[in-house]
């Protein structure tokens, strides 16, 4: 059921922006900005399916011997899909290198701390 | 041949990052690596003015051959119309300035490949966000650009605090990014298709609830790009402890991309810029955001974080002026966008300078460098008569230009709310001046401190790009009919929705299939002030304030000796503060200011404090402490402040926008 997955994408789009606002753990807002990201890559991956569809890999072989390639779900997304994971693992893993750096110098990873630069 | 120079352009760029990574050990080859692929790059776009500007192409280009089948754009393109190539060129210009300036000020830091690999990648990252065609290339584009700055941000190692700015920038992007992904999959939804030439021809029109949904994330994700209030904090942050070169391109050139995936999704993908909420909701924003940035300005005691408050404060009078649609108004909103980085840039530059002289970036605890530092004071001088709006400076010319298009829209509408933004214009161009009078002051002017007396000028490789800068922002003042015809007129004319835009990537007679039609643009003038005669009168009392400084041979105010007794307003001691929390750091604060209380005791004193404004914000103190407050520093209550106004946006479409 296609209706389910937005839902779902969308609840976890919240959902991570809630732990972003709320936890005072680095390491957890971190955790919520991946949340965040897993619901837009389901929200991409979901909008390019098609209900039955095939997977759209087709050899020139295939087409020459008439496999007609009418019904697939769309690749685009899928690329895109893949795309943004790993742009979303790179930014996990940048944010975390830096709360390793900001527990080095502050001694401490709460964002209640992490307040030097304000006013 | 001339369609490649878009993507070659980009190309060497990351090629350069890459090569540094692996042959730059060694410090001439790896600067030279920098300088030839920032230069070349610089060439290739040059090279696209005559094409695109003069003659009005739009150039296309379909990476690896993937021509449009059956009228769906299937491949990734890059098209090239005067609105990209004038951030493109702006973009190159500011590059090759902080380079060259990077050159003196990183001298002798450690893992400079790395920074020049970041910085080689910055670059190429926003040059290829401005020249792309495709919508999720330029979210990657973006997502590149957050990286590499989180991480030049971050090699700051002077600063301790360099590490929580990096990471309150990484979030607050990260965040806005997501909400651009979100509409971008919601487009794809909808459209099946994320070419721009596409979607321009597509969308506009009839618009579904899931199409407007992706306005608002869109919208919601470049206004975080480019600071608007709520979201600015972090990047507040993140200017000020970065090097100063980042500094630079960071407020100068990356909050560029904001503003340009604004004017480009409201103007030409979508062409909701002719709904009159659409343009309340800008100019409000951008009202909100120039006075909020100019009031905590004022309030601030560190040089950048001054600074980049002012940043801020720009970007709402480009947003704001971007949001009038009409073509005075975007004139002046590109106008002003390229001041603001000439401008911007050469006052980080400054910053720079005096942070690589004398070691600190406190307003309290600098002060009487101008004669130690004459050309730096100079270049400063400039940079703070064009940010505050003086003529002949570039800045009076696209403020002028703003001021006129907010007053003729709200004479033609005959919304009085439109007045409010034009004076709110006015007010914040004036306090902009203010806190400029309060920098040099502090920084340039007063009484040199002995810690200081030995303060030398900034090698002449740090002052070349200064000197270019303080050139451009006086050429552009001047000659800003010239100049607004050449770069900004095409422009202009490409965002009112030029339909060739569409018809050279998909087509001919593509955009007819749609019955895509352009937004009128009123008749284009560029008519303004008469800048010349200003001129004049600048050289004349320039000139007199030459001849005093070089007949009197007596050296100006007096240097600061030890032993030396003041008036002393806070009694002695090394850490002061006073009731408005102001830190006093080093020896007796009142040296400086000393002039102000005629010698009282400064509870006697009505004039006076750490600060030239102290009135001011005395009288405006509850304000300051309700904003000092919201400024906490915590990167939750950035976030939920970010996320309030992106539900805000989003709820304010659907009510207005069907």
């Amino acid at each position: 059921m296609i209706l389910a997955n937005y839902i779902v994408s969308f609840i976890l789009i919240a959902l991570g922006l809630v732990v972003l606002c709320t936890k005072k753990n680095l390491i957890k807002v971190v955790l919520g900005l991946g949340i965040m990201d897993y619901g837009v890559n389901l929200l991409i991956v979901s909008a390019g399916f098609n209900e039955g569809g095939t997977a759209p890999i087709y050899s020139l072989s295939d087409l020459l011997n008439g496999v007609s390639p009418t019904f697939f779900v769309d690749p685009v997304p899928q690329a895109l899909t893949l795309t943004s994971i790993v742009i979303g693992a790179c930014v996990d893993a940048m944010a975390l290198a830096i709360v390793i750096m900001i527990k080095k110098r502050y001694g401490t990873i709460d964002a209640d701390e992490l307040r030097r630069l304000r006013g | 041949m001339i369609q490649h120079f878009p993507v070659l352009a980009v190309m060497i760029l990351f090629l350069g990052a890459f090569l540094i990574e692996i042959i730059g050990r060694n410090d001439t080859v790896r600067n030279l690596i920098a300088f030839v692929a920032v230069t070349g790059s610089l060439i290739l776009l040059a090279a696209l003015i005559g094409p695109v500007m003069l003659e009005g192409q739009i150039i296309s280009y379909w990476m690896g051959g993937w021509a449009p089948v059956a009228n769906y754009a299937i491949g990734i393109g890059y098209e090239v119309d005067a609105l990209g190539l004038l951030f493109a060129l702006l973009g190159i210009t500011a590059y090759w300035l902080s380079c060259v300036y990077s050159f003196g000020y990183m001298k002798g830091r450690e893992h400079l490949s790395h920074y020049y690999t970041l910085f080689l990648m910055l670059a190429g990252a926003s040059i290829g966000f401005f020249l792309t065609g495709d919508l999720f290339n330029m979210f990657i584009m973006m997502e590149i650009v957050t990286f590499s700055a989180v991480a030049l941000t971050a090699s700051n190692t002077e600063k301790l605090t360099a590490i929580e700015g990096a990471f309150k920038y990484l979030i607050n992007c990260s965040i806005g990014s997501a909400m651009s992904l979100t509409g971008i999959a919601l487009i794809y939804l909808e459209c099946h298709t994320l070419n721009l030439a596409q979607l321009s021809a597509m969308l506009p029109g009839s618009l579904s609830m899931t199409a407007v949904m992706a306005f608002a994330l869109l919208l919601s994700g470049f206004c975080v790009e480019s600071a608007m209030i709520p979201f600015h904090a972090s990047f507040v942050d993140a200017h000020t402890v970065a090097p100063s070169s980042v500094s630079m391109i960071l407020s100068g050139m990356v909050l560029k991309i904001g503003v340009y995936g604004l004017i480009r999704c409201c103007y030409i993908v979508f062409r909701l810029i002719d709904t009159a909420q659409l343009q309340i909701l800008l100019t409000a924003l951008g009202s909100l955001t120039m006075f909020i940035g100019v009031t905590m300005a004022l309030a601030q005691h560190d040089f950048k974080r001054l600074l980049a408050f002012h940043s801020v404060s720009q970007l709402g009078y480009i947003i704001a002026a971007a949001g009038l649609c009409t073509s005075l108004g975007l004139t002046g909103s590109l106008f002003h966008a390229i001041n603001h980085t000439l401008f911007k840039g050469l006052l980080f530059l400054c910053a720079g300078a005096v942070i690589h002289s004398t070691g600190t970036s406190d307003l309290d605890s600098l002060g009487g460098l101008s004669k130690r530092m004459p050309v730096t004071c100079c270049c400063f001088l400039i940079g703070a008569f064009s940010i505050s709006g003086l003529p002949p400076f570039n800045g009076f010319v696209s403020k002028w230009m703003i001021y006129q298009a907010a007053y003729t829209k709200a004479l033609e509408t005959g919304n009085f709310y439109y007045v409010i933004v034009t004076v709110t214009a006015l007010v914040v161009s004036v306090m902009t001046l203010a806190s400029f009078v309060k920098v040099l002051h502090s920084v340039f002017f007063g009484q040199l401190r002995s810690v200081h007396s030995q303060a030398e000028e900034a090698p002449k490789i740090m002052l070349v790009p200064m000197v270019i800068m303080s050139v451009l922002c006086v050429f552009t003042g001047v000659f800003y009919k010239g100049f607004s015809k050449l770069f900004i007129g095409p422009a202009v004319y490409s965002a009112f929705g030029n339909t060739s835009y569409i018809d050279s990537m998909m087509g001919k007679g593509y955009s007819e299939l749609f019955g895509v039609r352009a937004l009128s643009p009123d008749a284009l003038s560029f008519s303004c002030w008469n800048p010349y005669i200003w001129l004049v009168l600048f050289i004349i009392v320039f000139a007199a304030a030459a001849l005093v400084l070089f007949v009197n041979t007596d050296s100006f105010g007096r240097t600061l000796e030890k032993g030396m007794s003041y008036p002393s307003v806070y009694g002695t001691g090394d850490m002061n503060r006073d009731f408005l929390g102001n830190t006093h750091v080093e020896g007796d604060p009142s040296e400086k200011y000393a002039v102000f209380f005629s010698g009282e005791k400064a509870e006697y004193s009505h004039a006076g404090g750490s600060d030239l404004f102290w009135g001011f914000k005395y009288n405006w103190h509850k304000y300051y402490s309700l904003l000092q407050g919201l400024h906490s520093g915590s990167v939750n209550d950035y976030c939920c402040y970010a996320v309030m106004c992106i539900a805000a946006i989003t709820v304010f479409m659907f009510i207005f926008i069907r």
